[in-house]
C-alpha cells in the first residue's frame, strides 16, 4: 500500500554516478553566482535535503566570499537537482532539463546514466552530461557534494530545474549578511 | 515561505473543534444571477454555488443536510473515500433526504486535495445545487504558494434540467445551433470536392449524428464562482506571489479549455490528487474533474482567465488582478472543432461498402485503412483496435495535426493551445506518490460506452440502467476497466468510493483520478484496487447522458470483516443521477 518498495528498486541501481562536482565549466554557468571552491579554503558545511518537491532548509544565509560545503541528499522518491545560480540561469537551464527529460534520461526516480555518458550533441552545445560544478542531479536515496564559493553578493537562488519542480516551488534563497 | 492560507479557513460556518468538526448545511430554492438571465435554482446555504467547505485530513466530519426543498435531496461528496452509506447516491447509498427533514452525514477525512459535493438527485445538481470542498493536509505538500483560490465552473442554462432532459428526448438536436448549413456543404464542396462533401454528409446522416456534436447541450452562460463573463470573478495578487488555483469543473454537459494568456501553468493536482508537476500553456478539464495549477504573476496587471467550451458555443471568464476592477483583454472564441471520421471510428455496425471512395487520391496523407500507422511509442493503454477495416480515406479529415493519444488518431477534437504551446494531455500525467503498488490486474472488464443520439438514449454495453445488472466486484481484487467509447461523444465515467488508476502507460506512476474522460472513438483502461466494501455508483458524469441510463450500480462482495455490507437491503426509491 505504499511507493517504498519503488524507492528500494530505485536505489538499487548501483551505477556510479557521472555527476562530478569539479567537471568542465561549460554553458556559461557561473557567472554572477560565485565560482567552484577550494576545499581548503571551506568555513563551514551546509546539509541540503531534498524532498519531493522542496528543499530543507528553504533558505541559507551566507557572506560575501565565504566558501561552503554543500553535503545535498535526495530524501524523495524523485529525481532533483541542486543548482547555484540566478534566476535568469535557471530558467536557461529549464530548457536543457526538459530535454533530458524528452529523452529519456531522467524518468520519475530513476537516471539514465549510459545516456549522460554518451556525448550526445544536442545542438547550441548542449549534451545530456550534467557535469557543472555548480550543481547535482541525484536520484532518491543518493548524496554529494559541492564546494561553492559565493565571490560577491548577488540575487542567488538554489534550485531544482526538474521539469515544473522550479515553478512548483523547489527553490530557496541565498541571503548575504 | 511556508504555505499560507490567506483566504479564511475559519471564516466558514463553524470552526472545526480539534480533529472533529460539525458542519450545517441547508438546500433552499435560490436566485440565480448569471449576467444574461436570473433563474430560479437550487443551491446551499441560500447560495448557487454553495460555501466552500473546508475540512482537515484525519479529520472526523459531521455535516447536518437540511432540506428545505418540497422534493427529495441528497449531497454527494464527489471523490471522497468514505463509508458506501455516506456517499449520498439515492437508491445505493441511501434512500435520500425527505423534504424539511435533517439528514447527518458522519465520516473520517482521509485524503486531502481540491474536490466538490453536489446533489445526486434528479436535475438539482444543473440546477445549481453544487460547492467545493479543500482538504488542507496532514503534511507539508509537495509544493508552494502564497495565496490561493477556488474556480469553479458551471455551464448555467435557462431551462430547468427536467425541461431540458424532456426536449432531448423529443428532439435531440434541440439545444445543437452549429449544424451544419447548406452554405457550408458548398464552401467545403469548393475546398474538398463536391463527391467528397456530399460522401461525407451521406456518411454522417447514416450514422445518424451530426458532425457538431461535440456537446449536445448549447445555449448556457458559463460561470466561474457564481459569476457570468460580464461579472467577472476576480481574485487579487500582490505581484510575484505564487497563486494556486483549483479548478473544478461542475457542468452538467460542458469540457472547458482553460488558459490564462500571459501566465504559465503548472499543473501540481489531477482530481485532489499530487501528480509531478506539468508546466503548461492550457488544459481541456472535463465534467467532474479537478486540476490545480500554480501560477506566479509577476507584473502589476490584469490576467484573463479564459476557459472556452469545447465546442466554443460559449465561455467562462474571470480575472486575477493587483486590485479590484482591473480587467485584462478577453480574447475571441476560437473556431468550433468538428468531429471527424476519425472520432466516429469505434462504432460499429457501419457499412459504407455503398461508397464510391475514387475521390481519395486528393487527401493524400490522409490514410485511416487501419491502425498501422499508430506510431506514437507513448500509446501505452490506448487501443483502436476498433479502426480495423475501415477505410474512410475519402472522408474529411482533422486539418488541425494535432495529436493526443487520448484522442482518435485524426481526431477533430485534439485540442491546441491558443498560443501554440503545451497543451495538457492525460498522458502527461504522473502520480506525485502512488498510492497503490504497481500489480498485475486479476481481471479484466469491458464497458463499451454506446448510445443513440437519435433517441436520445445513453448505455454502458447496450443496456441502460434500469435493465441492467449491477457490476459485482469482489474485495481485495484489482479491476482492469476498458472503456470502448462507440458514441461520438465524449463520456466523463465517474466511479464512487475507489480510486480509478488511470493507464497512462508509467506503470507504477500512473495517476490516480475519480473521473476518466473517453473520448470518441477511443479505448482508455484504468485499474482499482477493490479496496471498499458495499454498493456504489459509476456513471457518465453528464447529466443528461447519466440520466438516460449510461449508469451502474457496482456492488462489491465480501470485505475487510464482518462489516459484510447488506447491500441489497437499502431502498430503491429515490433518484437515481
Amino acid at each position: 500500500m505504499n511507493a517504498s518498495a519503488f524507492l528500494v528498486a530505485a536505489t538499487a541501481m548501483t551505477i556510479s554516478a557521472t555527476v562530478s562536482a569539479a567537471g568542465a565549466h561549460s554553458g556559461g554557468h557561473g557567472g554572477g553566482s560565485g565560482e567552484p571552491g577550494k576545499a581548503s579554503e571551506v568555513s563551514r558545511t551546509i546539509n541540503v535535503e531534498m524532498h519531493d518537491n522542496y528543499y530543507e532548509p528553504e533558505s541559507i544565509e551566507v557572506n560575501p566570499g565565504e566558501t561552503v560545503r554543500f553535503v545535498i541528499e535526495n530524501k524523495g522518491k524523485l529525481v532533483h537537482e541542486f543548482n547555484i545560480g540566478t534566476p535568469d540561469m535557471h530558467e536557461a537551464h529549464q530548457e536543457e532539463m526538459m530535454m533530458m527529460v524528452e529523452h529519456g534520461v531522467i524518468q520519475g526516480g530513476t537516471l539514465n546514466h549510459d545516456m549522460m555518458e554518451m556525448e550526445m550533441d544536442m545542438g547550441n552545445g548542449h549534451s545530456m552530461k550534467h557535469d557543472d560544478p555548480n550543481s547535482v542531479l541525484l536520484e532518491p536515496g543518493k548524496s554529494k557534494e559541492i564546494v561553492w564559493k559565493f565571490s560577491e553578493q548577488g540575487n542567488i537562488e538554489f534550485a531544482c530545474n526538474v521539469p515544473g519542480h522550479y515553478q512548483a516551488g523547489m527553490y530557496g534563497d541565498v541571503n548575504f549578511n | 515561505m511556508r504555505t499560507t492560507f490567506l483566504a479564511g479557513l475559519a471564516a466558514l460556518l463553524i470552526p472545526a473543534l480539534g480533529l472533529a468538526g460539525e458542519y450545517n448545511l441547508t438546500v433552499d430554492r435560490v436566485q440565480i444571477d448569471t449576467g444574461d438571465f436570473v433563474k430560479e435554482g437550487i443551491g446551499y446555504n441560500g447560495e448557487s454555488p454553495g460555501p466552500v467547505l473546508r475540512f482537515k485530513q484525519g479529520e472526523e466530519v459531521t455535516i447536518n443536510v437540511t432540506n428545505n426543498l418540497d422534493e427529495m435531496t441528497s449531497i454527494h461528496w464527489h471523490g471522497l473515500i468514505l463509508p458506501y452509506q455516506q456517499d449520498g447516491v439515492p437508491g445505493i447509498s441511501f434512500p435520500g433526504i425527505k423534504p424539511g427533514e435533517t439528514f447527518t452525514y458522519r465520516f473520517p477525512i482521509q485524503q486531502a486535495g481540491t474536490y466538490w459535493f453536489h446533489s445526486h438527485s434528479g436535475f438539482q445538481e444543473p440546477d445549481g445545487a453544487y460547492g467545493a470542498i479543500v482538504i488542507e493536509p496532514e503534511g507539508r505538500e509537495p509544493f508552494r504558494y502564497d495565496r490561493e483560490y477556488v474556480v469553479q465552473l458551471t455551464d448555467k442554462h435557462p431551462h430547468s434540467g427536467d425541461r431540458i432532459m424532456r426536449n432531448l428526448k423529443m428532439m435531440p438536436d434541440y439545444y445543437n445551433r452549429q449544424q451544419q448549413t447548406v452554405g457550408e456543404f458548398f464552401s467545403d464542396a469548393a475546398e474538398h470536392g463536391f463527391m467528397n462533401t456530399l460522401k461525407d454528409r451521406m456518411a454522417w446522416g447514416d450514422m445518424r449524428m451530426m458532425k457538431a456534436d461535440v456537446e449536445d447541450l448549447q445555449g448556457f452562460t458559463a460561470l466561474i464562482n457564481g459569476k457570468g463573463p460580464e461579472q467577472n470573478w476576480t481574485g487579487i495578487f500582490e505581484p510575484g506571489e505564487r497563486i494556486r488555483l483549483r479548478f473544478i469543473n461542475s457542468s452538467a454537459m460542458t469540457y472547458f479549455d482553460i488558459r490564462i494568456p500571459g501566465l504559465n501553468m503548472t499543473v501540481v493536482q489531477a482530481d485532489g490528487n499530487n501528480v509531478q508537476p506539468v508546466n503548461v500553456d492550457e488544459f481541456r478539464i472535463g465534467v467532474a474533474e479537478t486540476y490545480d495549477v500554480i501560477v506566479r504573476p509577476r507584473d502589476e496587471q490584469a490576467y484573463t482567465i479564459f476557459a472556452e467550451s469545447m465546442g466554443r458555443s460559449g465561455f467562462a471568464r474571470a480575472t486575477l488582478a493587483p486590485k479590484e476592477g482591473m480587467e485584462g483583454v478577453v480574447p475571441e472564441l476560437r473556431e468550433p472543432a468538428r468531429l471527424t471520421m476519425a472520432d466516429m471510428a469505434g462504432m460499429h455496425g457501419m457499412d459504407h461498402g455503398s461508397m464510391d471512395m475514387s475521390g481519395s487520391s486528393d487527401m493524400a496523407g490522409m490514410d485511416h485503412s487501419g491502425t498501422g500507422s499508430m506510431e506514437q511509442s507513448d500509446m501505452a493503454g490506448m487501443d483502436h483496435s476498433n479502426m480495423v477495416g475501415m477505410d474512410h480515406s475519402g472522408m474529411m479529415m482533422s486539418n488541425t495535426g494535432a495529436s493526443d493519444p487520448f484522442y482518435a488518431k485524426g481526431s477533430g477534437i485534439v485540442p491546441v493551445a491558443a498560443n501554440g504551446g503545451k497543451f495538457l494531455s492525460y498522458a502527461d500525467l504522473r502520480a506525485q506518490d502512488p498510492l497503490y503498488e504497481d500489480r498485475e490486474p486479476t481481471r479484466e472488464i469491458e464497458l463499451k460506452l454506446t448510445g443513440n443520439m437519435e433517441r436520445y438514449t445513453w448505455s454502458i454495453n447496450g443496456v441502460k440502467y434500469e435493465d441492467a445488472d449491477p457490476i459485482r466486484l469482489q474485495y481485495g481484487e484489482r479491476v482492469r476497466f476498458k472503456f470502448v467509447n462507440e458514441t461520438m461523444m465524449t463520456h466523463p465515467m465517474h466511479l464512487h468510493g475507489m480510486w480509478s488508476i488511470l493507464d497512462v502507460g508509467a506503470d507504477q506512476w500512473n495517476p490516480i483520478k475519480h473521473t476518466v474522460s473517453v473520448q470518441p472513438g477511443t479505448t482508455v483502461y484504468m485499474e482499482t484496487e477493490v479496496d471498499e466494501p458495499g454498493q456504489w455508483a459509476f456513471h457518465c458524469h453528464l447529466s443528461y447522458h447519466a440520466a438516460a441510463g449510461m449508469f451502474r450500480k457496482v456492488i462489491v462482495e465480501g470485505g475487510p470483516d464482518t462489516t459484510q455490507a447488506q447491500t441489497d437491503a437499502v431502498v430503491d426509491n429515490g433518484g437515481d443521477a
